[in-house]
């Protein structure tokens, strides 16, 4: 019985701080729903539909997200192992892996589990070191047992780096909710995932809004065209306000918060890229088309792949 | 109660196993409501194919599609002839046709399941073969069609399912996958050549 009480236990938000951001989310929200509906009044003729749906998507994915995380503890660590399977699965799908490798996949799938209930235990020594080093070694195993060695090499590294991004870099978002709590700050481990993932979110979003703005000058057009130097420093400019703005979700002193927001949107900047760069070579547009509006899973977590150990390891250090 | 237990089956467990674990989009099948019979042709490169076609159905009509299987292969034991018949729905054939008894004839089967009133789910590649590859289509759904020229075939496309359970391997390993569907189709020809033909290309129009 104290067990099922354990599980379910529904921690409803009785923290005023996160309150405030959930609300100050929704608030955006309506506003941008509000802006675009008004806008499509006046002038019909804009083309208002694709900014509606990514509206109307991102309506879906902070409800789905704030209802997951915030809700239940042990529903988030669920909720986000779910995304990592799904944004493996994504990726690993339209990458050509051989017939062979069909086992060493399969393990790679049940790793996934295996990550996240030691990031819900929080048995830090072994989650660190679970995909790098555990898995690092024995998927290769898997694949030598097989016996193709025709392409080996590029199914062991493919594999080993689809499931670092998809499933290590996102499962740092669960494990800020086993860290251990500090006398004193009362936004805890959900406090700093809200405001990793709305940093995040926001530095994507700033960042497509000053490049469509006042984007000129391009900083990688072989890789990503819509990318511009305008749009990265008025993006990170940004990001970096509303990291100080929200500080109070954060055990963090001004200085300190205000360099790892810096550092969560630059390298928010580097995910979108790197996953661009993989597109490219794929030859696709976007990775899927599960949310209307930004195509995959992928395309919308893939700077979260890259804030997310950054975000954990800057605050992990400063501190814990 | 049969008809309630293959509605939870595949339009609630299987439907919901299929797009949350192994990752398969599902083109809607709303329109398969309108048309009172039809034959379902599709590419076939895995045991996930018959499943994933049946999810796909409404709910009103999943009992009347009857998915046809080689008999060698689901009725090797009566217990799994019995399982693929109760929760399957399966029509099982033989493989070779058989003018002298008409009841082992596999073509007399469908067509007189086409006149009990069911609808039929064909895979005319008749086995599942290398994973993404298409095979030659086998004539038996051509003379169907030329038997009851009023049935439209309805064409569905799989990618992704030979990945996700290939046909060496029992093992399911979710993999992106998808179904999409054609339009119902009448047949435009009296030749089985020429029948065949036209689903072929429809069939490729879904790639």
């Amino acid at each position: 019985m104290y067990a099922l009480q354990k599980i379910f236990r529904l921690d409803f938000i009785d923290n005023n701080d996160i309150l405030f951001v959930i609300l100050l989310i929704f608030g955006i929200l309506i506003f941008a729903s509000t802006l675009f509906f008004i806008v499509g009044l006046i002038k019909p003729h804009a083309k208002l539909g694709e900014l509606k749906a990514r509206t109307n998507s991102w309506w879906v994915m902070a409800s789905l997200f704030i209802g997951a995380t915030i809700l239940n503890h042990t529903l988030a660590y669920i909720a986000i192992g779910l995304l990592s399977f799904v944004a493996f699965r994504e990726l690993y799908s339209v990458l050509d892996f051989r017939a062979s490798d069909r086992r060493a996949i399969f393990w790679a799938f049940v790793a996934i589990p295996i990550q996240y209930y030691l990031a819900y235990i929080g048995w830090y020594g072994a989650y660190i070191i679970f995909i790098p080093v555990a898995m690092f070694l024995f998927l290769p195993l898997r694949l030598v047992l097989k016996g193709n060695t025709e392409g080996i090499i590029q199914s062991m590294s493919t594999l080993q780096w689809v499931l670092m991004l998809t499933v290590f870099g996102i499962s740092h978002m669960a494990y800020l909710l086993s860290l251990p709590e500090i006398p004193g700050f009362s936004a805890g481990g959900r406090g700093l995932l809200l405001f990793l993932v709305f940093l995040t979110e926001i530095n994507d979003v700033m960042q497509f809004t000053w490049g469509k703005l006042f984007g000129k000058h391009k900083i990688i057009p072989k890789v990503s065209p819509n990318k511009t130097w305008e749009g990265f420093i008025g993006g990170v400019f940004s990001t970096t306000v509303f990291g100080y703005f929200l500080a109070f979700l954060t055990p963090l002193s001004t200085y300190q918060v205000l360099l790892v927001s810096f550092a969560l949107a630059v390298s928010g900047f580097v995910g979108d890229i790197v996953m661009s760069s993989v597109k490219r070579d794929i030859g696709v547009k976007d990775m899927g088309s599960s949310i209307p509006g930004h195509g995959g899973i992928l395309d919308r977590i893939d700077s979260l792949s890259y804030t997310a150990p950054v975000f954990f390891h800057l605050v992990y250090y400063i501190a814990y | 109660m049969r008809k309630i237990i293959l509605q939870l089956l595949y339009c609630v467990i299987v439907r919901l196993f299929l797009r949350i674990f192994v990752g398969v989009k599902f083109d809607k099948a709303k329109f398969l409501l309108e048309e009172k019979q039809f034959i379902i042709v599709a590419n076939h490169n895995s045991h996930l194919d018959t499943l994933t076609i049946m999810a796909s159905l409404p709910r009103q009509i999943v009992h009347k599609v009857r998915p046809v299987a080689a008999a060698d292969h689901f009725g090797k034991t009566k217990f799994k002839e019995k399982l693929t018949n109760y929760f399957i729905n399966a029509l099982l054939i033989q493989r070779k046709r058989d003018k002298d008894h008409p009841e082992n004839d596999p073509i007399y089967r469908m067509v007189h399941a086409l006149d009990e009133g069911y609808s039929l789910l064909l895979f005319p590649e008749g086995t599942r073969g290398e994973p993404e590859v298409q095979q030659r289509l086998k004539p038996g759904v051509s003379y169907v069609l030329l038997q009851r020229p009023q049935v439209k075939y309805v064409p569905a496309y799989m990618k992704g399912m030979g990945k996700a359970m290939p046909k060496d391997d029992n093992l399911i390993v979710p993999f992106t996958s998808s179904l999409t569907y054609g339009q119902a189709t009448l047949i435009q020809s009296n030749d089985s050549t020429e029948i065949l033909q036209q689903i072929e290309q429809d069939l490729n129009r879904l790639k």
